[in-house]
């Protein structure tokens, strides 16, 4: 049935499926069929669905247009109105040639994602295994605080892969090697294509007018490479050939570029011809001439190859920045190639005082222009002497102490000889070596072993991964409060059944494995003192409710 | 020529508080300074005889400065009047007599020239401790190419703590461990946070022994075998080191506390203007919820 929110994108009328007469509606999302007189549809498919679309070639009597899904079977419409069956045949195709990639991309892209995200993230894939494989919560559930970017359409932060640029002998790489007879076998890749119709939109936008309806793409690149567009004479033949208009495109792009100019001004390009001292100093510009035809037709075709170079470079430069490039900057020196001629000369005085500045000055020798920082302002900065530590009680000193020690021991110190036999005596030494022996006094370890090196590394293993899997399931609980909506409320009570779920199936095996295996340490109990929290949140709500309904 | 030995520099900073010393005499007569330099020159000797590339140095820290006991200036300075030290009379090798004379020599000189005035009564342990790491810095300069140096620093505490010492102190701990350089810690009288704290961080050993008067048996067998060969022996085990901080308003240690973003000083209570750098902060409460009036239902 038709939701009344539907955006009906396009209604044909008398269009048959099955024989039988109807309507054919295409919506924002699907594309649907309805029998003649009855409100209902009988076929109705989502663009996601529908891997392609397929018309009828144009000599036949019957206008069709086929739908395959990917699920392979097929639909097939066909327009019966007389006067204007391919009219409307050619409308619909080109709207879903429209909506129909857009679709697509939706379908795969979310699927592709998740996968992405569980094969980067270890971490992930085994919460995702111990929460959603052991149905402990739903698959929803789990991605759904973190699939927030997939929806929308950028797939920026994902896709942070460099464009690659065009190699600027393309169309030479293609290198075309001899049949054997007098054929010429050209080779064409995906790359090289891409980046012809990078360069040369115009041959995209011929492409893409004439595939496949009147050629295949076999059929235009023989054209393409047959014609004289690619060829380096350029002479224009006939309107038959469907790169003409190409050329003459190309033609007024080169002039336009030509007459917008550089827009550096310290550039002065003009400058650079060839200029003659005198006869024989250089090329002399008046040449008499014996055979104009010759001479003329020689320049040309040389004058041809050239523009043809020049403006290959330009359109291979322009598509390499074009993606990137801000509309109005106005330093740049790459030209534009749609032709607009900007007035370059309202904008010189600001643009040579730029490039002399840039020329000029250097960042790293300019003044730091270091964050302006707040000085420590500080009345008591005597505690900053003793810092955190604790205080401790001084032995006092009398005055009289203090010079009684220092006389004893300047007078200890005057007669000072070292008498290095007598340092040790073997009982000391004896006794000093006994305490640090094994077992001695200094050798009490001190504190207790810790944790760590008492727990095998496996049931550390595993206690990590019930840690992380819980630490997610009470997330779930935990954000439904406050439970304002009946969602929240529902959700709670499901996080509860999850949590004691959780618990029987996962944590209670654990616990008795570590028991088996003597580990008298309390490894879980810090888990279940979570899960008692969460239960007594749960009960404290429950009452609460059950106390406002009654 | 380049050296393919590594060098073992060993810095001992030996605690000679005249004050401190001069009442453990008064208590202790068999364990008095004098003692105590024979069993740091029994030490010194026997690293310098461990390997020919060891090198010493020794410092005394005292309480109006910090002196260089061995190598001193003026024993480089002309041989002429190092005759008398150079010669040894008993045969011992002669790097190891010259040391001790050095260290005697200077000792006497320190402790001759001691006056001690009525308000620092305090070891410079931490200028002391800094100055051992500047020779350490300046010897790794002066090394040929190629040679490699690894330096430790022994310290042999007899007098207690100076708190004022310690954001010298801790910046010297710091500068130490990023510099690869072990502090070990010999204490003979009453535990020192700090220097426990030190040999934490910088990964020394740290012991309080139990007999003064056994001191050179526990620097020999302790203290003297380096960081690799200590991996190879049964030492004492590290002590647990309470590195709870003390707040700035009762110096009591706390564990959970408020710390100033300002001024990073602690403090056990939250008070909404910090004393030190009179910052104020607001802590926001849990909203009070107004109770809602209920309508009761009539009971039908």
């Amino acid at each position: 049935m038709a939701s009344l929110s539907e955006e009906v994108l396009l209604v044909v009328k008398k269009v048959r499926q099955r024989k039988q007469d109807g309507t054919l509606y295409l919506m924002a999302e699907r594309i649907a069929w309805g029998p003649e007189g009855k409100d209902r549809f009988t076929v109705s498919h989502l663009y996601s669905d529908i891997r392609c679309q397929k018309i009828s070639p144009d000599g036949k009597a019957k206008i069709q247009l086929q739908l395959v899904l990917h699920t392979g079977e097929s639909t097939t419409f066909h327009f019966a109105n007389e006067s204007t069956a391919l009219k409307d045949r050619d409308a619909a195709k080109e709207l879903l040639q429209q909506l129909l990639p857009k679709f697509k991309k939706k379908a795969n892209k979310e699927l592709e994602e998740k996968n992405r995200m569980l094969q980067e993230d270890p971490v992930l894939f085994q919460l995702y295994k111990d929460l959603v494989v052991s149905q402990v919560i739903s698959a929803e559930e789990f991605w759904a605080n973190r699939l927030g970017g997939v929806n929308n359409a950028e797939p920026a932060p994902y896709n942070n892969k460099q464009e690659v640029g065009i190699s600027g002998a393309f169309l030479a790489d293609i290198r075309p090697q001899t049949d054997g007879c007098n054929g010429l076998r050209y080779n064409l890749t995906a790359d090289i294509i891409e980046s012809i119709f990078r360069t040369y939109p115009a041959v995209k936008q011929k492409y893409s007018e004439n595939v496949p309806h009147n050629l295949t793409e076999k059929e235009f690149w023989t054209r393409f490479f047959q014609s004289h567009y690619f060829h380096r004479d350029r002479i224009n033949t006939g309107s038959q050939d469907i790169f003409s208009e190409c050329a003459k495109q190309d033609e007024k792009g080169l002039k336009s570029l030509v007459t917008q100019g550089v827009k550096n001004p310290l550039v002065d390009l003009l400058s650079l011809e060839d200029k003659t001292l005198d006869e024989g100093y250089g090329i002399s510009k008046t040449l008499p001439s014996t055979s104009n035809a010759i001479k003329s037709v020689k320049e040309s075709s040389n004058s041809a190859i050239i523009k043809r170079f020049n403006h290959h470079s330009a359109m291979v430069l322009a598509a390499g920045s074009r993606k990137g490039d801000v509309p109005n900057d106005q330093a740049s020196e790459t030209s534009s190639t749609d032709g607009n001629s900007r007035d370059s000369d309202l904008f010189q005085p600001p643009l040579k005082k730029v490039k002399l500045q840039e020329a000029i000055e250097y960042e790293d020798l300019q003044r730091e222009n270091a964050p302006k920082t707040v000085a420590l302002n500080l009345k008591k900065s005597d505690r900053y002497a003793h810092g955190p530590i604790p205080l401790q009680s001084q032995q006092y000193t009398t005055s009289q102490d203090i010079i009684n020690s220092v006389n004893c021991i300047r007078q200890e110190m005057a007669n000072y000889k070292p008498s290095l036999t007598r340092v040790l005596s073997s009982t000391t030494a004896t006794s000093a070596v006994a305490a640090l022996s094994p077992g001695g006094v200094l050798m009490q370890p001190v504190g207790q072993q810790s944790i760590n090196q008492m727990v095998p590394t496996d049931i550390q293993g595993e206690l990590k991964h019930l840690y992380i899997a819980a630490g997610e399931l009470l997330r779930h609980f935990w954000s439904c409060f406050p439970v304002n909506t009946p969602f929240l409320e529902e959700k709670v009570t499901k996080m509860k059944t999850n949590l004691e779920r959780f618990q029987m199936t996962k944590l209670r095996p654990f616990q008795e494995k570590i028991q088996r295996q003597y580990l008298s340490t309390n490894l879980t109990g810090h888990l279940e003192d979570m899960f008692q929290t969460a239960y007594g949140k749960f009960h404290i709500w429950q009452t609460r409710r059950m106390m406002r309904k009654t | 020529m380049a050296s393919e030995d590594e060098l073992n520099l060993l810095v001992i900073v030996v605690d000679v508080n005249p004050i401190w010393w001069g009442q453990q005499g008064q208590r202790e007569p068999q364990f008095t300074l004098s003692k105590c330099l024979d069993a740091v020159m029994v030490m010194g000797n026997a690293h310098m005889a461990m390997t020919r590339t060891n090198k010493l140095a020794v410092i005394a820290s005292h309480c109006q400065d910090s002196h260089f006991l061995y190598p001193s200036k003026s024993w480089k300075s002309g041989d002429s009047g190092g005759d008398e030290a150079s010669s040894s009379r008993d045969g011992k090798y002669e790097l190891l007599s010259v040391a001790n004379n050095l260290i005697a020599e200077e000792i006497r000189s320190i402790m001759a020239k001691t006056e001690v005035t009525g308000n620092s009564t305090d070891t410079l342990l931490a200028g002391s401790l800094a100055k051992a790491l500047c020779y350490i810095h300046r010897f790794s300069k002066e090394l040929e190419v190629g040679q490699e140096m690894k330096s430790r620093i022994l310290v042999i505490k007899a007098a207690d703590d100076c708190a004022l010492q310690y954001m010298n102190f801790m910046n010297v701990i710091f500068a130490a461990q990023k510099q690869n350089i072990l502090i070990d810690a010999c204490v003979l009288d009453s535990d020192s946070g700090l220097l426990q704290q030190a040999c934490d961080i910088t990964g020394g050993l740290y012991l309080k022994i139990p007999q003064k008067v056994a001191l050179a048996q526990y620097l020999l067998w302790v203290f003297l075998p380096d960081s690799e060969q200590r991996s190879q022996l049964v030492l004492p085990p590290p002590a647990h080191v309470d590195y709870r901080a003390a707040c700035f308003c009762h110096r009591n240690l706390i564990e959970i506390g408020y710390v100033c973003s300002v001024c990073l000083s602690i403090f056990c209570n939250f008070s909404p203007i910090c004393t030190t750098c009179e910052t104020a902060f607001k802590i926001q409460l849990p909203q009070m919820v107004k109770p809602k009036k209920k309508k009761l239902k009539q009971a039908a």
